[in-house]
């Protein structure tokens, strides 16, 4: 175990996917084996049918094989990632494990989930200790996602559960509550990413609607996570859950101030209507919300930054994330110059530290 | 004749040759990644002439030369794509920031984001970052590359 006062980078956001669908046949009943093997992985989630880089990864991550995914490299995350970046920790969030997440036959789901968190265990956390894995699990299902939850949370290396921001109901609704609870028997944050908005069962990405463009949809994020945000607050989820951190990964933060300054006006004027909210909004995001780096934000003028941090609390809410090998990869050389020096170790690893208690 | 240092008419700074490749190594099309003194550098051979570019995106310090060659992509009206000078256009591997290979200007703010003037010289500032830019010869069957001392 390393210990906590050597590790200098913990990289949030990684992403790490199978070669092959065979690679999971080990770890599925003979019956779902043949079902895969006949079907082959579902792969729903491109509205788009684009992405930026090369196939949304970084174009020099195939190294002269176009026809392997690079985040199915173990060595070229070895290298590029936690060589060349210094990475002491890596968090896994599988990639392509979204669309498992917008099947409707959930027993499917939660056996190709079980199956790939399996995998992952032994193909990577137990090939390198710097890896962890925020466990996929069939949020569809919030029985079967506890099961899921209960069957490995307590694995040393499962450090959080992964959830993507496309559902049809939002995270603070009542109905996901047991899945709070399961995580809070088990230390383990929530890790929520964008993924499968206006997919399968799932709503239409905007009130109004589909964008045309991949462009659309990249800046339409921010408003993904800010739905599940005032869900979060507005339901009580905290004050049910007083110990739940929720990660937003990859949801930019420029937008942050704005939200907090905008909900504790509202919670002034309309807090009778919600009296379970007892604190400010700003303070359970302090307490229980952390933002990630990647794409780190670009202010014009680049002095807006330190106001940026300061006004969205980053020195105690922002985490250092890569993306890596994902095309808008930021190294963590973004955080050394683009960062006050003061809160640099905070992002790039104290927070991340105090945020996942199986980090600690 | 053996080859002397030069003096770069716009700027004071000794220019020393470098040997790169062969002109066989380096097909119309194909690129060649070299180091010196710390720096990596790519030389492109595009439709028969030579560019070197500073192989360092000035965004996020991504490896600019392994990125993909593309096309001037344009739209004379919204909803149409017109492309032309294919291949002359690299485009970042990490975000994505096309480049002009014969330029070294970058596509969408090539006057702010562009190679400095003097071949040699490598220049990067905060707001306005600048790829550099470097002289390639042909001298007999060699690709050279003219860096400063």
């Amino acid at each position: 175990m390393l210990n906590q006062n050597h590790i200098r980078v913990v990289d949030t956001d990684v992403h790490h996917n199978i070669r092959d669908k065979t690679d999971l046949y080990p770890f599925l009943t003979r019956h779902f084996r043949e079902r895969l093997d006949e079907y082959g992985m579902p792969r729903s989630t491109d509205l788009f049918s684009s992405n930026g880089g090369y196939r949304g990864a970084r174009a020099d991550c195939f190294e002269g094989e176009e026809d392997v995914d690079p985040r199915s490299r173990f060595e070229l995350f070895d290298k590029k990632l936690l060589v060349d970046c210094a990475v002491d920790i890596a968090i896994l969030q599988g990639e392509y494990t979204a669309p498992l997440l917008s099947l409707v036959d959930v027993e499917y789901s939660a056996a190709l989930c079980r199956a790939f968190n399996d995998w992952t265990i032994a193909h990577w956390l137990d090939r390198d200790s710097r890896y962890r894995l925020a466990l996929t699990v069939p949020i569809q299902d919030s029985a079967l996602a506890v099961q899921e939850i209960n069957r490995l949370g307590n694995h040393p290396a499962v450090v959080a559960v992964y959830l993507i921001c496309g559902n049809t109901r939002l995270y603070g609704n009542r109905y996901f509550d047991p899945v709070y609870a399961a995580c809070a028997d088990h230390g383990l944050p929530i890790a929520l990413h964008f993924s499968n908005e206006g997919v399968g069962m799932n709503p239409a990405p905007t009130a109004s609607g589909y964008p045309s463009y991949y462009g659309e949809m990249y800046l339409l994020r921010p408003q993904f996570y800010q739905s599940h945000l005032s869900s979060f607050i507005f339901e009580g989820t905290f004050e049910k859950f007083s110990e739940l951190k929720i990660v937003f990964l990859e949801s930019g933060f420029g937008w942050v101030p704005s939200f907090r300054w905008r909900a504790n006006t509202a919670w002034k004027a309309l807090r009778a209507q919600t009296p379970w909210v007892k604190k400010l909004p700003s303070d359970y995001i302090d307490q229980h919300i952390r933002f990630s780096t990647q794409p780190f934000e670009e202010p014009d003028p680049p002095t807006a930054m330190s106001d940026l941090l300061l006004w969205m609390n980053g020195a105690q809410t922002l985490m250092f994330s890569s993306d890596f090998p994902h095309w808008d990869f930021d190294p963590p050389e973004v955080i050394a110059t683009r960062v006050p020096p003061e809160i640099r170790a905070n992002i790039l690893a104290k927070n991340a530290l105090s945020t996942y208690p199986k980090l600690a | 004749m053996p080859y002397q240092p030069t003096q770069n008419s716009r700027d004071t700074a000794v220019r020393l040759p470098h040997v790169v490749c062969t002109v066989s190594e380096l097909a119309a099309g194909q690129r060649v990644i070299f180091s010196f003194n710390g720096l990596s550098i790519g030389v492109f051979n595009v439709n028969g002439a030579y560019h070197a570019l500073l192989n360092r995106c000035p965004h996020r310090g991504a490896p600019l030369c392994e990125g993909r060659l593309t096309a001037s992509v344009t739209a004379p009206q919204p909803y149409s794509y017109s492309r032309d000078r294919e291949g002359e256009i690299l485009k970042c591997p990490w975000h994505g920031w096309e480049f002009d290979i014969l330029t070294g200007r970058s596509v969408f703010m090539p006057e702010k984001i562009r190679v400095k003037a003097y071949p040699t010289t490598i220049e990067q500032s905060q707001q306005h970052p600048l790829i550099a830019k470097y002289d390639v010869s042909v001298i007999a069957h060699l690709v050279v590359v003219w860096l400063s001392k």
